[in-house]
Formats: C-alpha cells, sequence, structure tokens
C-alpha cells in the first residue's frame, strides 16, 4: 500500500483493497492481450479472428463495472481517507484508462477487416513496432501499479515521446505510399486511423501514470511536467518521516 | 514533536490556499505534568482566529488535556502544573497575574456530557451571566434569547422556558450547554467531544452549529470522530503520547498527512 507498510486493523479491509489493486491488474493484462491480439489479426488477415476479438472487449468492459461497483462500495463503506483514498480514486480513474485501451485495441481488430479485404501492402508491417512500444508502455506502467513504483510509473510517462515519435514517422510513411499509388489510400486509410489508436494507447498509459504518481505521491505529476524537467525523474517526496 | 522555541508547528505557507488567519492562542513550549507525570510535551502551535482547530488522536495522547489548560480548568487540582506559555490577545494565560474570571468569561467550555443545572431552561443560561455581569430583567431576557437562537436552540425551547432543563433531549441538553457557553460572549469556544454521546442527527445539528458559529468563534474542538474533524474543522492536530505530531489544514491532513505516524493513526493502520 502506498503511504504506510502497515496493515488495517480491519482485516478485511486490507483484502477489498487487496482485492481492487487485483482486478486492476487483470483488466490491464487484458488489454495488453487485446492488443497483441489485434495486431497478430491484422497480419493474419483473419477476419474471423478479428470478430473474436471485438467480442472479447465485453469481458474488459465487464471487469470496469467490477471495479466501480467495488469502487462505490468501498467509499459507501470504509470512507478511506489519505493513502486509502488516493488508492481508491486512483483504481476508478485507472479502470476508465484501461477500458478506453481495450476500446481502441477492439477497433484495430475492427478495421483489421476491411484491410484483409483488399491486396496486402508492405506498410501494415509498421504497425507492429507501434503496438509493441504501446504494448511496453502498458505492461510496464500495471507494474508500476501494482508495486506502487512512482519513479518507473515516471519513466512510463516520460518515455511516451517515443512512441509520438515513431506515430508521427509511420504517418509520414503512410502518406508517401499513398501519394505513390492511389491504389494504397484505401488500406493506408486503414492503417492510419489503426496507427492513430495505438497512439492513442500510449496516451492512455501515461494517464495511468499519472494516476499512479499521485496516488503514491499525492501530488499531481503535470506539476512536474509545468518545471519543464523531462530529462530526469523528479525527485520523490517522501510520504512520510522513517525517524517517527 | 520539539519544534524549537520560536516555530509552532504549522501550516505549509506556501499553499496558496492555507486559510491563514490572525492568530487567536499562540502556543509556545507547553508542558505539563500531573503528579510528576510528563502529560504534553513542548506543544507548540498557533491557533487561527474565528476557525474551527480540531485535536485528533487515540484515547490517553493528551488532547482532553491541552483542551483544559485552554482554560485552566486543571487549576481546580493540585499537583498539576503547566509551563511555557499560551498567549490571548497578547497575555499569557498562564501568567499568574492572569484573572481567572476573566478567562472564562474569555474562553467558554462544552463538556463531553452535556450537563444542565438541576434548574429551568432559562436559568441554565441566565446563571452564568448574572454571575458575571448584572443585567435589567429585560436586557436579561434578551441576552438569554440571544444565547438560545445563537446555539439553534430557542424555536424548540421558547414556549418552555420556566420548565427543567432535565427534560431536553440529551441533543437539546447538548445544545442549551453551548447557549449558556455563548451567552458570557466568549472568544474561545473549546468543545471537548461534544456530540460523543448524541445520536446522528443531534450530531448533525451540532455541527451546523460549530460552522454558524465560527464566524464569530474562535472554535477548538477535541474529537475521536475522524469523519467529523474532517466534516467541521479548518485545521486539525494530531497529538501522541503528549506530543504534537503534525497540525495543518484539515484537507491536506485527510488527504496527504505529511507524517506517516498521522498517516497509520488516520487510516486505521494504529497499533
Amino acid at each position: 500500500m502506498s503511504g504506510s507498510s502497515k496493515e488495517h486493523i480491519i482485516k478485511s479491509y486490507d483484502d477489498e483493497l487487496t482485492r481492487l489493486t487485483g482486478e486492476i491488474v487483470r483488466m490491464g493484462e487484458l488489454s495488453v492481450t487485446q492488443l497483441e491480439a489485434a495486431i497478430d489479426v491484422v497480419e493474419r488477415r483473419d477476419g474471423q479472428a478479428a470478430q473474436r476479438v471485438v467480442l472479447n472487449d465485453d469481458a474488459i468492459d465487464q471487469l470496469e463495472q467490477e471495479i466501480s461497483h467495488d469502487v462505490v462500495r468501498l467509499l459507501a463503506l470504509r470512507a478511506p481517507i489519505a493513502s486509502d483514498l488516493r488508492n481508491v480514486f486512483a483504481a476508478l480513474r485507472i479502470a476508465a484508462d484501461i477500458e478506453r485501451i481495450g476500446d481502441y485495441a477492439a477497433n484495430v481488430a475492427k478495421r483489421s477487416i476491411p484491410l484483409s479485404m483488399v491486396a496486402p501492402i508492405a506498410a501494415t508491417g509498421g504497425l507492429d513496432h507501434l503496438a509493441e512500444l504501446a504494448a511496453h508502455e502498458v505492461r510496464e506502467v500495471l507494474l508500476a501499479y501494482r508495486d506502487r513504483d512512482a519513479e518507473r510509473a515516471y519513466q512510463v510517462w516520460k518515455n511516451d515521446i517515443e512512441l509520438d515519435e515513431a506515430y508521427t514517422g509511420y504517418f509520414r510513411q503512410l502518406l508517401t505510399y499513398m501519394m505513390e499509388d492511389p491504389r494504397n489510400i484505401t488500406p493506408c486509410t486503414h492503417l492510419l486511423f489503426m496507427a492513430k489508436n495505438i497512439e492513442r494507447i500510449g496516451d492512455h498509459a501515461t494517464n495511468i501514470a499519472e494516476n499512479v504518481w499521485f496516488q503514491v505521491t499525492g501530488e499531481p505529476l503535470t506539476k512536474q511536467r509545468s518545471k519543464g524537467d523531462l530529462t530526469s525523474a523528479p525527485e520523490l517526496p517522501k510520504l512520510g518521516d522513517k525517524a517517527d | 514533536m520539539h519544534t524549537g522555541s520560536e516555530t509552532a508547528v504549522g501550516l505549509d505557507k506556501s499553499l496558496p490556499s492555507a486559510p491563514l488567519a490572525p492568530t487567536k492562542l499562540e502556543v509556545r513550549d507547553l508542558n505539563f505534568y500531573y503528579n510528576g507525570y510528563h502529560a504534553l510535551k513542548n506543544i507548540s502551535m498557533d491557533i487561527p482566529e474565528k476557525k474551527v482547530t480540531a485535536i485528533i488522536g487515540p484515547s490517553g495522547c493528551g488532547k482532553s488535556t491541552l483542551l483544559r489548560i485552554f482554560n485552566r480548568i486543571y487549576a481546580i487540582y493540585p499537583k498539576l502544573e503547566a509551563k511555557g506559555s499560551i498567549v490571548l490577545d497578547g497575555e499569557n494565560i498562564l501568567g499568574p497575574g492572569y484573572s481567572m474570571n476573566r478567562l472564562r468569561s474569555k474562553v467558554g467550555m462544552v463538556f463531553q456530557k452535556p450537563v444542565p443545572f438541576p434548574m429551568t431552561i432559562f436559568e441554565n443560561v441566565a446563571y452564568g451571566i448574572r454571575h458575571h455581569e448584572k443585567l435589567s430583567k429585560a436586557d436579561m431576557e434578551s441576552r438569554v434569547e440571544q444565547a438560545l437562537r445563537s446555539a439553534a436552540l430557542w424555536d424548540e425551547v421558547k414556549d418552555k422556558l420556566k420548565q427543567s432543563a432535565l427534560g431536553l433531549s440529551g441533543g437539546q441538553q447538548q445544545r442549551l450547554c453551548i447557549a449558556r457557553g455563548i451567552a458570557l460572549k466568549p472568544e474561545v469556544l473549546l468543545l471537548d467531544e461534544p456530540t460523543s454521546a448524541l445520536d446522528p442527527i443531534a450530531t448533525s445539528r451540532i455541527e451546523q452549529l460549530v460552522e454558524e458559529l465560527k464566524g464569530e468563534y474562535t472554535i477548538v474542538i477535541v474529537t475521536h470522530n475522524m469523519q467529523q474533524a474532517a466534516r467541521v474543522s479548518d485545521l486539525t492536530a494530531f497529538m501522541y503520547m503528549g506530543e504534537l505530531i503534525e497540525f495543518d489544514r484539515t484537507e491536506k491532513i485527510f488527504t496527504k498527512p505529511g507524517k506517516k505516524q498521522t498517516e497509520d493513526y488516520i487510516t486505521g493502520r494504529f497499533g
């Protein structure tokens, strides 16, 4: 738990908070799996498999519902404060971000269906790299969340620029393909939307990173951004005086 | 926490939202002993004017003791000794020259259990006033009414002022005690667990009353109810084993306390 390593006097309170963390991590892993499955069906040009990926998004939505329910119950019955309050608040926000990540993964799978109906083009391969970067970001931020590791979350937040740059590069590449041959316009347009979806997944990973940061430190991460220091990790504020 | 002689444990003044008001009670290096037991250790804090300051902490942490020093109730017992200073409007109330009568008219106190005197509702409020000033019958009536109105009790008792106060409900009795306290027009109102014997509705009434009264009085409330401290106070002090561990804006204490001990206590991790 952030804020204190001690357990609550009421044990079931800890059980509920642990359960909430577990649900978020599970939901997050599911969303990464969805993204990877979506990229897989793009490569395999498998429309049926793509449909299955789209349908699987329901499981993520279902988990989000369960998390919302648990958060409301915790707020009502436990009246959490301080680090507990930040935990519960962050969980609600992170669940919403993961839900969006799931939607974007499903969108990629959906677009793979019309893409598989036209002749394959070489540019499709570039999507892989973007998806790898995005999946790595999401996995990292989930670990940061699980371990209450603000530093790791900050690294994810900082490194999103790589994905942004990769997206911009891919965008230019697709434009080139389209200018070269108008028959590429249809598949490249689909690829452009898919790439944008993946780029957005990275943005949601940074949102999650901000929430992890807030959960652990009680400070908004955007405060660091305004200082313009993006080159190194800001020093973590101490949560408690160990000498106490 | 030992804070040295000059600085009080206090607000993070870098935060623009800190509700800084002029200091009403300036506590410096306060130490309190009974029968040789060191009950309060180097307490320094600035209690702001016309704000509600809550004091929280586990049983035996010294919070009620601190409150009782603010009106020197301890002075009625032998072998009790307070060292340090508490400056109220520029004067040290612990100083030997400070008149007890004057202090009691400036600092009112309401206790955990409502203790109405066994007399009429009217007399309960008038009793204290008579002790301090001589008023005509009409002035006294208006003063009692004013106090009962301020305590949000007037409408419930205006038709039975001549009846015994002991017939009132617990919540009404507690508001009567608050009326009795504010009838003397004090500047500081001390509340020692004022709702621990009351049901949730009566508790809400008292909390609403505290909110209304803070426009005129500096209020210090000791409470075991963390949510109550969060609801009613502007500032919260956390005490543990006779020390003031943390004193800051309530919002900060309940969202991001600065000390691990505070965090453990308010989140129920103490032990």
